[in-house]
């Protein structure tokens, strides 16, 4: 069960991941990124039913959350980044709340189950009773992980993006454009979210609330683990969800979402700029 | 090579350009010396479209590119070593050297071999800096990060280098260090405008100077013609 | 004066007026319901305007304290017994106590992680509210009884009235607090917190307040909400409340109290446009002109890019279009909501309120009241003792960043009531040295003391309040407040009242007398006939001179001027030397960081070179003139024959 739980916190970890891809170049993150996730589910899930096959849906699903991505940088935060305010909170804010009332009118308000061809009969591993679904889960949230980790560094597009992120101007004069660096990051953003959606769909089922808590956790790992930490969030997501398959168990399973909050708050509290993450400088 | 015309540009209400005019021509070194505040390094930045000018022209290599990003001028040959020498500070220093040539090599894989031959001949010029290629841009010293951020601009093979205070900062032994480096790229033809507070030591290298005041240029010549200059003995070499 | 009273005071009274009177002329039981949702929801979103509008961060919990509010005035009726005041205060002050325990901690933050935490917040109160149902009966919902005022039961007008009344005490305690230092405070810390710490108003501890405070209006906004209704449930008070309530204050108008009022309306009669066909067209069609107007308006003025004037033609047009081929507009209320949201954050930033205010302002100018006569600069900065006893000592300071050692072991002393010259050619370490001092950055090792005692570390804010006050070489001034406004902030001393005095509006002699001690400063300076100039319309050295008006309204005992000519004319300069030495005879100890040569031999006492991080010399001006380390320094020659005899005149 503990081991369930970690599992499902990979799954935090890797929306978080997706805010801290934005955050590196921009600054900014999408609040409306648990609507992309669940938009993505849907959207994947109609495709299912178009008869499109589960192998091809998964690209599928992906280039969709890409494309919601880069529409929520075009609309909600390119304009106020070049004005240097922060009206980009409030806008994805906005997308998200468009993106859910699209969804509630377009598929319906009702829970929908996604089929999967993983088997979902609970294993035994020393002892660990665990399903190949769950596998597949942490398996796919590795992979997407470590590939863009991998880009990142082994490529000189990804370098370029991490030029981005440590000095933005002096980025520029090398000929990298910050504005395609930022659309790269959130079409990744939205890939990350597309994937979370259709890792996690069988076992939760798709509905226009299936990401509202969700996303709340991915925001409480990204802020304890640090916006800037890279693979930190695997750590606290691991451990978030862990702990919450301990608090449903021992206090019942309304109390589930209470100790990421109540992590996140005293997180803030200690070490504002998250656990992994770097105190950053003030300059005059 | 570089021409800029009568130039404006400032920040929100101050201008501080007020119709600066200079020319670089290929194979030359220029220096643009002045006082603090004077505009050389606003000059700098308006020229590689870190800032926009308000009005006038830059011309590199006879094309207009005022106004212009600075991602797409540097992509048309022009490198800025920026004053404060802002490397990437959590990037290795072969990462901040490869990007340098981002604008030549390809995106994805292979940018490694292909260049190989330039991260050479950057680390003949700086041993320093092939000593430490692996550690993190941010932990060098200020002299090292001097040399990176001119090896980072050399990596461009740009037309024209700029380079903006590259004195700033450092012990003096290390500034000696840093004009024998630029006399070497002197030799080696690099077409150079060099902004720089020590006047006389950027004298001794640069094949022409100009002098900024107040957003303007006040005076010009050779450093032969400008030692004999009185109000330039006066107010800049003692 | 007249004009004043009538055109500002005037409309507020008839708003008042008609609110007031209209449940006696209409007896509809449902008009009756909007208008005392209305003055509810005009409390709260007041309350709300204070972080999003004043302290302009985006504030997600609002919705949390509403319900807080709501679920603690209705136990404290049925399990404490209270009556309706008694009931009131305990909602708002679990508004004010839990605002101040999150924004303890959430105000650390910066933008969206403030968010996420104001986010996190309410979420675990919807959780709390649900799953504690020994007391809140979760989700099941709480009745509550409408308890009793001073022993009359309230029908649904009295307790109209008491919502009205309520409203309007705090319509006058808002606008006591943003016409007191408070006010000023919260519009300089959006400008510069750096500045705001650095003149030893704590940025941190006036975010705090203005949370917590905003949070008891919404706990108070709260109680009023379960009397209303005498029902409660956790869901009511969830992220969707949050985001209508956050379109009530955007779409109204931030920093703006009938901006607030306007966001209120709006959110009462939404419900009711919706649901009418004939309403949503028109209101859409409205708003899709409104758009084009403002969009084309923009493009002609130049005041916007094509984006922001396009995106809100489309997103009205989307509604539009969409209200014609959509069965049910209320199904899509949210998508709705957002489409409008939109339209506004993008395009009419001010809010609609903003945008009307802009025009009338423009129709009727209203002058300012008149300023007080200025104090004698006696009284504002008493002349100190120069007796050269030594004011700061740094003891071997150092501060790297990375590999680079900007500050590398520095030991000096600045005598009392001496001009301490600190030059040295770019990058020696004199503006870093100076940022340690003043508390900008903690020492990588090293002490600094004055008066020989240790200067508190790391802290703008506690050092300014230790007497050291500077300016900065790039201005930080508060660009959105008037000259005399800058002085005021920064002014020691004359600000006593407690917070509770300052909204009853007891904290007015404090604020004449504030007044006329900032003129006497900028009198100093010269701009005594720009006090009510906004700073970002000064020119550039009218700006110098009054930061170091500012600077010196924290009567500091020690004066850091951060290269004050930097970029100056030359009259200007001359300006400068003269403010510089009036400072001086009043016993000032100054620190003064400066490249013109000119400046620093008229001006200093004693000057210290830097060089690489290190003093390189220290004497008169004439002594370091000589000295070949620092000849060499400022030529940049290692190896030189022909060593000239003085340094330039200006480097």
């Amino acid at each position: 069960m503990v081991v369930s739980g970690a599992l499902m916190g990979l799954v935090y970890a890797l929306i978080a991941y997706g805010f801290q891809l934005t955050f590196a170049t921009s600054k900014s993150i999408n609040f409306g990124q648990g609507e992309l996730v669940m938009l993505s589910a849907f959207f994947s899930l109609s495709l299912l039913n178009w008869g499109v096959p589960y192998w091809l849906m998964i690209p599928g699903g992906l280039l969709f959350g890409v494309v919601l991505g880069l529409v929520v940088e075009r609309a909600c935060v390119r304009l106020t980044l070049e004005q240097k305010s922060e009206g980009w909170i409030l806008l994805t804010i906005i997308f998200g709340l468009l993106g859910f009332s699209a969804a509630e009118n377009i598929w319906g308000r009702d829970d929908r189950p996604f089929p999967t061809p993983i088997p979902t009969e609970a294993m035994q591993f020393f002892g660990v009773s665990i399903t190949p679904l769950e596998i597949s889960v942490a398996v796919g949230v590795l992979a997407v992980m470590g590939v863009i980790e991998l880009f990142k560094r082994k490529t000189l597009l990804g370098k370029a993006f991490e030029a981005v992120s440590a000095d933005r101007d002096a980025a520029e004069l090398m000929g990298i454009s910050a504005r395609h660096t930022i659309m790269l990051s959130y079409g990744l953003s939205g890939l990350v979210a597309a994937m979370a959606g259709i890792l996690i769909s069988p076992i939760t089922t798709v509905g226009p609330t299936m990401a509202t808590a969700l996303i709340l956790k991915a925001f409480a790992v990204a802020v304890v683990a640090g916006l800037d930490s890279g693979f930190g969030v695997v750590l606290v997501g691991i451990f978030l969800g862990a702990l919450e398959s301990l608090t449903s168990f021992y206090l019942g399973s309304g109390w589930r979402e209470a100790p990421g909050l109540i992590l996140l708050i005293m997180a803030l509290a200690v070490r504002p700029n998250g656990v992994f993450g770097k105190a950053s400088i003030r300059k005059v | 090579m570089l021409i800029v015309d009568n130039i404006h540009a400032g920040y929100g209400t101050s201008e501080v350009l007020q119709g600066a005019s200079l020319e670089v021509q290929a194979g030359k070194v220029v220096a643009l010396i002045g006082a603090n505040g004077a505009g050389k390094t606003t000059t700098m930045r308006a020229i590689s479209g870190m800032i926009k000018p308000a009005q006038g022209r830059v011309l590199l290599n006879g094309k207009p590119v005022q106004g212009y990003g600075a991602a797409r001028i540097a992509k048309l040959g022009l490198a800025h070593a920026p004053e404060g020498r802002k490397v990437f500070g959590p990037l290795s220093v072969e990462d901040n050297l490869l990007l340098g040539a981002y604008n030549h090599l390809p995106m994805f894989f292979g940018f490694r071999s292909k260049a190989a031959h330039d991260l050479e001949k950057v680390y003949d010029i700086f041993p320093r800096l092939r000593d430490r290629k692996q550690q993190s841009a941010g932990t060098l010293s200020g002299g090292e990060q001097q040399m990176l951020a001119i090896g980072r601009a050399l990596m461009a093979n740009p037309k024209v280098i700029l380079l903006d205070e590259p004195s700033m900062g450092l012990a003096p032994v290390i500034v000696q260090e840093v004009f024998n480096i630029i006399r070497r790229l002197k030799e080696a033809g690099t077409t150079l405008l060099l902004v720089e507070q020590f006047a006389k030591s950027a004298l001794e290298v640069a094949d022409y100077a100009y002098v900024m005041e107040h957003g303007r240029i006040a005076l010009s010549g050779t450093p032969a013609e400008l030692h004999k200059n009185e109000r330039m003995l006066a107010a800049y070499l003692g | 004066m007249l004009k004043r009273l009538l055109f500002i005071r005037g409309a507020e009274l008839i708003a008042l007026a008609i609110l007031a009177t209209i449940p006696l002329t209409v007896s509809n039981t449902y008009v009756l319901g909007l208008l005392t949702l209305l003055a509810i929801y005009g409390i709260l979103l007041i309350g709300l305007d204070v972080t999003v509008g004043y302290l302009g961060q985006v504030n997600l919990a609002h919705a949390a304290f509403l319900g807080l509010g709501a679920y603690a005035a209705g136990l404290s009726v049925s399990l404490l017994g209270f009556g309706m005041l008694g009931a009131l205060a305990v909602s708002m002050a679990i508004g004010l106590i839990l605002g101040g325990l999150l924004a303890f901690p959430a105000l650390r933050l910066e933008g969206p992680q403030f968010a996420l935490a104001t986010l996190s917040f309410s979420a675990l109160s919807t959780t709390v509210l649900n799953e504690w149902e020994g007391l809140t009966m979760g989700a099941q919902g709480l009745s509550i009884t409408r308890p009793e005022l001073f022993g009359f039961s309230l029908k649904a007008q009295g307790f109209y009235w008491l919502c009205l009344v309520l409203l309007v005490l705090v319509w006058l305690a808002m606008r006591n607090l943003l016409s007191s230092q408070w006010g000023r405070a919260f519009e300089a810390l959006r400008d510069s917190p750096i500045a705001t710490d650095a003149m030893g108003v704590g940025t941190y501890r006036h975010k705090v307040a203005g949370f917590a405070f905003g949070s008891s209006l919404g706990g108070l906004a709260g109680g009023l909400y379960a009397f209303n209704f005498q029902y409660l449930q956790p869901q009511s008070f969830t992220y969707d409340l949050m985001v209508i309530l956050l379109l009530g204050v955007v779409l109204g108008g931030r920093k703006s109290l009938w901006g607030a009022f306007f966001g209120a309306t709006l959110i009462v009669l939404l419900p009711n446009l919706l649901s009418n066909r004939l309403l949503f067209e028109i209101i859409s069609g409205l708003g899709l002109l409104l758009a084009i107007f403002a969009g084309a308006q923009g493009l002609k003025n130049k005041t916007t890019q094509p984006f922001q004037a396009i995106a809100p033609v489309i997103a009205m047009g989307m509604l539009v279009v969409g209200g014609y081929m959509v069965e049910n507009t209320e199904n899509w209320r949210k998508a709705i909501f957002a489409l409008m949201l939109f339209s506004v954050v993008v395009g009419l930033p001010d809010g609609v309120m903003g945008f009307t205010a802009r025009y009338l302002t423009r129709l009727f100018r209203i002058a300012p009241p008149d300023l007080p006569p200025a104090s004698a600069l006696d009284e504002v900065l008493p002349a100190q003792q120069a007796d050269s006893k030594p004011m700061l000592e740094l003891k071997n300071l150092k501060r790297y960043f990375g590999g680079v050692k900007a500050v590398d072991g520095i030991s000096m002393t600045v005598r009392t009531g001496h001009i301490h010259g600190l030059i040295g050619p770019n990058g020696s370490g004199k503006s870093t040295a100076v940022n340690v001092i003043s508390g900008l950055y903690a020492p990588t090792s090293g002490d600094i003391l004055l008066q020989g005692k240790s200067l508190p570390k790391g802290s703008l804010f506690k050092v300014a309040r230790t007497g050291v006050s500077r300016t900065f070489q790039n201005l930080q001034l508060f660009g959105e407040l008037s000259a005399l406004d800058n002085v005021m902030l920064a002014l020691k001393g004359v600000y006593r009242s407690p917070l509770p005095l300052v909204l009853l509006g007891f904290a007015r002699a404090e604020e004449k007398r504030a007044q006329a001690d900032a003129l006497a400063l900028l009198e100093l300076v010269g701009l005594q006939h720009m006090a009510r100039v906004h700073a970002r319309d000064l020119t550039y050295g009218s700006q110098r001179f009054l930061e170091i008006a500012r600077a010196l309204a924290c009567k500091p005992k020690l004066l850091i001027l951060d290269e004050p000519a930097a970029g100056l004319a030359h009259p200007d300069v001359n300006v400068l030397v003269d403010i510089i030495k009036r400072i001086h005879q009043r016993g000032v100890t100054i620190i003064l960081i400066e490249h013109h040569m000119d400046v620093v031999s008229t001006l200093c006492d004693v000057v210290t070179v830097l060089d690489g991080g290190l003093v390189i010399a220290e004497g008169t001006t004439e002594e370091v003139k000589r000295n070949p380390l620092v000849i060499k320094a400022y030529l940049g020659i290692a190896d030189d024959t022909d060593v000239p005899d003085v340094i330039p005149a200006v480097i």
